[in-house]
């Protein structure tokens, strides 16, 4: 501790004129505790922060851009049609890829460029449809699941049935019963893919209720509405926008996996499923294995890209994060 | 809990009676050409309605469901049609099981041993290189679908390291790949699930409390954090064992290992109705039957859960 | 005087919470003597568990001690980096029983499992001898049927019961020093009298050196022989619990104890003190809690003021205290509680 000479010499130093009243201003010392913390303003600057989700986002803006304007393009060829060989007259099958085709050429001499980006388009149509699907039915069933306490029973005997019935068979079945196409592979994967969001929105929906800040909202006279809007939607919000993001690898690997048992899309219509299967068949031989390298890597780059979003930005909307 | 055991295993009865059912109903809707073993068209509407009616397809509803059940009870789950035409489907099956058991209990131990020791590693390591490493590896096996990396691995690895493409009996080599490529999706998982759980857990009160008593990190990662983040696990366990007699779809089928994997593919392809059936049949009722199993070892595991009926004092 | 048997100068702790720095405190000093009790009152936030964080390694893993020293047992714990280190300290000669019972205990083992953890960890015992020394714990804080409590789980504890069950670890292997941070805020005025008197005949019986942090003025009163006052990461105010709750000298201890609901009195308006703590992310100049001293100096946001010395058992850094100061009034509910003492002092 300091000593009384101490003390004196340093206090010493001072200006005497010092020690008269400060003016004391009660208003000033309010100030301190101002906070001018947004939700949303916080999620968005610390996505902005993680530069890989940033790189990807990006990434994937321009590739769902590119797919939906490549038919447009200058010199792009119809992934149907059969090229022919102009010097033989034969099929152009195998060609390796050159500058007139980008990504070669099939078994069948189809373009591969534009099958690729076809069945981009394709696939990614399947999965932003069940996504949205998801989301939709999936919140609406979850709300009513766990507002309306009469339906809860029933409603949690629906999902269990469906639930143990593993996917794979479900999904299987549905496309054996419908028969393989497009609308059914829409419709077999909604039917399932509802159910994870409507069991978190119920679930959600029923802490919520009863939850302590939300009990003070009321009690402070906030309408029901308010409370919605500012409490539970904006939690709401960031998880519907990260499952879509989640839905959509996990609906391409769906389609990938009822493509290689043969309940896939139909061969006119490409899609990534089919041209990985398509390539599959060939990539024993190693001229040949750029067939299945290009959706492979274009599959990849998608898939992983929509996962990493998905993951960063629930990251950024946890308020724990933010700061 | 033995209250608790009894309150499930009603629970699980009633699911497997709805999912049954429901099964059997959506069963009626496959396609009519299933039972036959001829082309339709090779066949007069006579016969056709002959041999629906041998099956008894052309009785009403309720006849057909209780005929099911009874059958079902006797332990008789019907014969095959075309796959092999009038083998018993428990014939059928009998000696596919073991292949596909055996491979995945093997990927099953693999994927927990890897998986939980990268999570451990990945909480220890979090935020630096090791962690950002494994964790590409999870987001990668994660996002990318199986069917994908399966392949680039049978295709390039079996280069690579000069081991077999196809599944030998004879051959105990050739059992490796298979098993690996099997465990990859299961080491992810179980390595994101201990990550996340490890560092959540280690932010917790009682560890706090653990290590003010002078308890050593080692101990305490082993004591409490891990022996307590294997509860949760526990109860997702018994449904992964019995998972594993469905097989896996890709890595059978890549391998040609013949087990339970393709047989599903097989058989709808070849729209074998009583096999497929019967197969649905037996996948859900082992899905509810380990879920049922993986609730009691959870109860064993956590005593709040078994405890909660006879009234702890609060 | 008698030798402290820990002594803390001018210790000085940093967090860094993603990227900025922060200073929760700012050079704290602080003598603690053998088998006293000694409270560490201030408002959250004030660096009240930091600081005793510091004394057995408990400081999150970005914090950590900038300058300033520990010393205990001829060692200076602010120089302690390895986990080695702290495992000699911790549990063993300075333990810490936290503020939430309710989730201090690991759910999924028994109770008497995790007491005879402590045992083994830090005395040679195991098996049948320290189950044994177990039950005896279990029953020396107050718990009946020892034996069927020792296999039960935390779950079928009241909250009170399981506190009980953490002073059991803590006190299980006779610690030197025992920090209790806030041990009874989060359970009922009634169980929060029976476990100040289990502590303070834990103590009685074990000789130990207690720390209460508390943010409950009452408590202090019932069970502090010395008092130290923090605020913005500093101690501003300590003295015996006499000194400071009929003499205290800071303005901040003034508001403090102003701010204390007195019972029997109706219709006098209900003191708070104006705006918050300071940001510690921010250097502050001169005195912290200017900016909401009514009293404050012109020199009191220009300098820093030290310790002035009011006897040799207490001391105050404010610069009122300077003899060049102008003489201050305290606030009437202090003056009430001064001039009591006067008419009780020896």
């Amino acid at each position: 501790m300091t000593t009384r000479k101490e003390q004196h010499a340093i206090t010493a130093i001072e200006d005497d004129s010092l020690f008269t009243f400060a003016h004391y201003d009660p208003e000033a010392a309010e100030r301190t505790g101002y906070s001018d913390y947004s939700y949303w303003g916080s999620t968005i600057r610390i996505f902005l922060k993680n530069k890989t989700a940033v790189f990807l986002l990006i990434l994937m803006a321009s590739l769902v851009l590119f797919t939906i304007i490549q038919p447009y393009l200058p010199n792009q060829k119809d992934p149907n049609k059969i090229h022919i060989d102009p010097e033989t007259g034969y099929q152009l099958r195998n060609h390796s890829p050159d500058g007139e085709f980008w990504f070669g050429t099939n078994v069948i001499g189809q373009d591969l460029w534009a099958r690729i980006w076809s069945g981009t388009r394709t696939s990614l149509l399947i999965a932003i449809l069940v996504g949205i699907w998801e989301v939709v039915f999936g919140i609406f069933i979850g709300a009513v699941w766990g507002y309306v306490r009469q339906l809860d029973a029933l409603i949690t005997e629906i999902y269990n049935v469906i639930n143990n019935i593993p996917n794979t068979i479900l999904l299987m079945l549905l496309a054996y019963i419908m028969r393989p196409s497009f609308k059914t592979m829409v419709i077999a994967m909604c039917l399932t893919g509802w159910l994870g969001m409507a069991r978190f929105v119920r679930n959600q929906i029923v802490i919520i209720r009863d939850r302590e800040y939300n009990l003070a909202s009321r009690c402070l006279g906030t309408p029901t509405h308010r409370i919605i809007i500012k409490n539970v939607l904006p939690y709401l919000v960031s998880v519907i926008v990260m499952r879509i993001a989640l839905s959509i690898p996990g609906t391409i690997g769906w389609e990938v996996f009822l493509t290689y048992i043969g309940l896939g899309l139909p061969l006119e219509t490409p899609s990534l499923g089919n041209l990985l299967n398509e390539g599959r068949r060939v990539m024993m031989s190693s001229s040949l294995r750029y067939q299945l390298l290009f959706p492979a890597a274009v599959l990849s780059v998608i898939t992983v890209s929509f996962y990493v979003l998905g993951n960063a930005f629930a990251d950024a909307a946890d308020p724990r994060n933010h700061y | 809990m033995l209250k608790y055991s009894i309150r499930r295993i009603l629970q699980s009865l009633v699911t497997v009676f709805i999912v049954i059912t429901v099964v059997f109903l959506l069963m009626r809707l496959l396609p009519v050409e299933g039972y036959f073993t001829e082309r339709v068209d090779k066949l007069t509407p006579e016969q056709q309605e002959a041999i629906l009616r041998k099956f008894g397809l052309l009785d009403p509803w309720y006849i057909q469901l209780k005929n099911f059940y009874a059958s079902l009870l006797k332990g008789d789950l019907g014969n095959s049609i075309i796959y092999r035409p009038n083998v018993p489907v428990v014939d059928v099956l009998r000696p596919k099981i073991p292949y596909s058991f055996g491979f995945g209990i093997a990927s099953l131990v693999l994927s927990l041993v890897v998986g939980l020791a990268m999570g451990v590693h990945m909480a220890k390591e979090k935020g630096r290189f090791w962690d950002k490493v494994w964790t590409s590896f999870v987001v990668f096996i994660n996002a990318v679908p199986a069917a994908v990396y399966l392949l680039f691995i049978q295709l390039y690895l079996t280069h690579i390291t000069k081991l077999p493409i196809l599944f030998s009996k004879d051959s105990f080599v050739s059992c490796i790949l298979p098993t690996i490529s099997m465990s990859l999706g299961g080491a992810a998982g179980y390595a994101m699930w201990m990550r996340r759980y490890m560092v959540d857990e280690l932010n917790k009160d009682y560890i706090k409390l653990a290590r003010a008593k002078g308890m050593p990190n080692k101990d305490i990662m082993v004591r409490h954090v891990m022996r307590n983040a294997f509860v949760p696990m526990a109860q997702y366990l018994p449904s992964s064992v019995l998972f594993t007699i469905s097989g896996s779809i890709y890595i059978e089928s890549l391998y040609s290992i013949p087990g339970m994997g393709g047989l599903l593919v097989d058989v709808i392809q070849r729209q074998d109705n009583t096999l497929v059936q019967a197969l649905v049949l037996i996948y859900s009722v082992l899905g509810i039957f380990g879920l049922f199993l993986g609730d009691i070892l959870m109860a064993v595991f956590d005593p709040r859960i078994r405890l909660e009926k006879e009234g702890g004092a609060r | 005087m008698k030798e402290p048997i820990l002594s803390i100068r001018d210790l000085v702790v940093k967090f860094n919470l993603r990227g900025q720095i922060l200073t929760a405190i700012r050079g704290a000093s602080l003598d603690l003597y053998q088998g006293e009790t000694l409270a560490i009152v201030g408002e959250s936030g004030a660096g009240k568990s930091v600081l005793t964080k510091t004394w057995n390694g408990m400081l999150d893993p970005n914090g950590w001690v900038e300058s300033g020293s520990i010393m205990f047992e001829s060692e200076d714990l602010a120089k302690f980096t390895t986990e080695d280190q702290w495992l000699t300290v911790r549990g063993k000669k300075i333990a810490m029983v936290f503020q939430d019972p309710m989730t201090a205990l690991n759910p999924l083992k028994t109770v008497g499992k995790q007491i005879q953890e402590t045992l083994e960890l830090h005395q040679d015992i195991s098996g049948e001898a320290a189950k044994e020394r177990t039950i005896g714990i279990l029953s020396q804080v107050g718990i009946s049927e020892p034996e069927m409590r020792y296999s039960q789980y935390p779950h079928e504890f009241s909250g009170g019961m399981r506190q009980r069950v953490v002073i059991a670890i803590t006190v299980a292997c006779n610690p030197r020093i025992l920090i209790c941070d806030e041990p009874t805020t989060a359970l009922d005025v009634t169980i929060q009298a029976q476990i100040l008197e289990l502590i303070r005949e834990l103590q009685a019986e074990l000789g130990t050196t207690l720390v209460y942090i508390t943010h409950d003025l009452g408590v202090v009163a019932n069970v502090a022989d010395r008092v130290a006052v923090m605020y913005a990461g500093e101690i501003i105010e300590y003295g015996t619990v006499e000194e400071i709750f009929y003499d205290p000298r800071h303005p901040y201890t003034w508001a403090l104890l102003s701010s204390l609901p007195q019972l029997g009195i109706k219709g006098e308006p209900l003191y708070s003190i104006k705006g918050t703590p300071p940001n510690l992310f921010n250097e502050i100049e001169g005195d912290a809690f200017a900016p909401r001293n009514p009293h404050a100096l012109k020199i009191d946001f220009v300098k820093q003021p030290p310790f002035f010395q009011v006897s040799p058992t207490h001391f105050a850094k404010t610069w009122l205290l300077d003899p060049r100061a102008p003489k201050v009034e305290p606030p009437p509910i202090v003056q009430a509680m001064q001039s009591k003492y006067k008419e009780y002092a020896i």
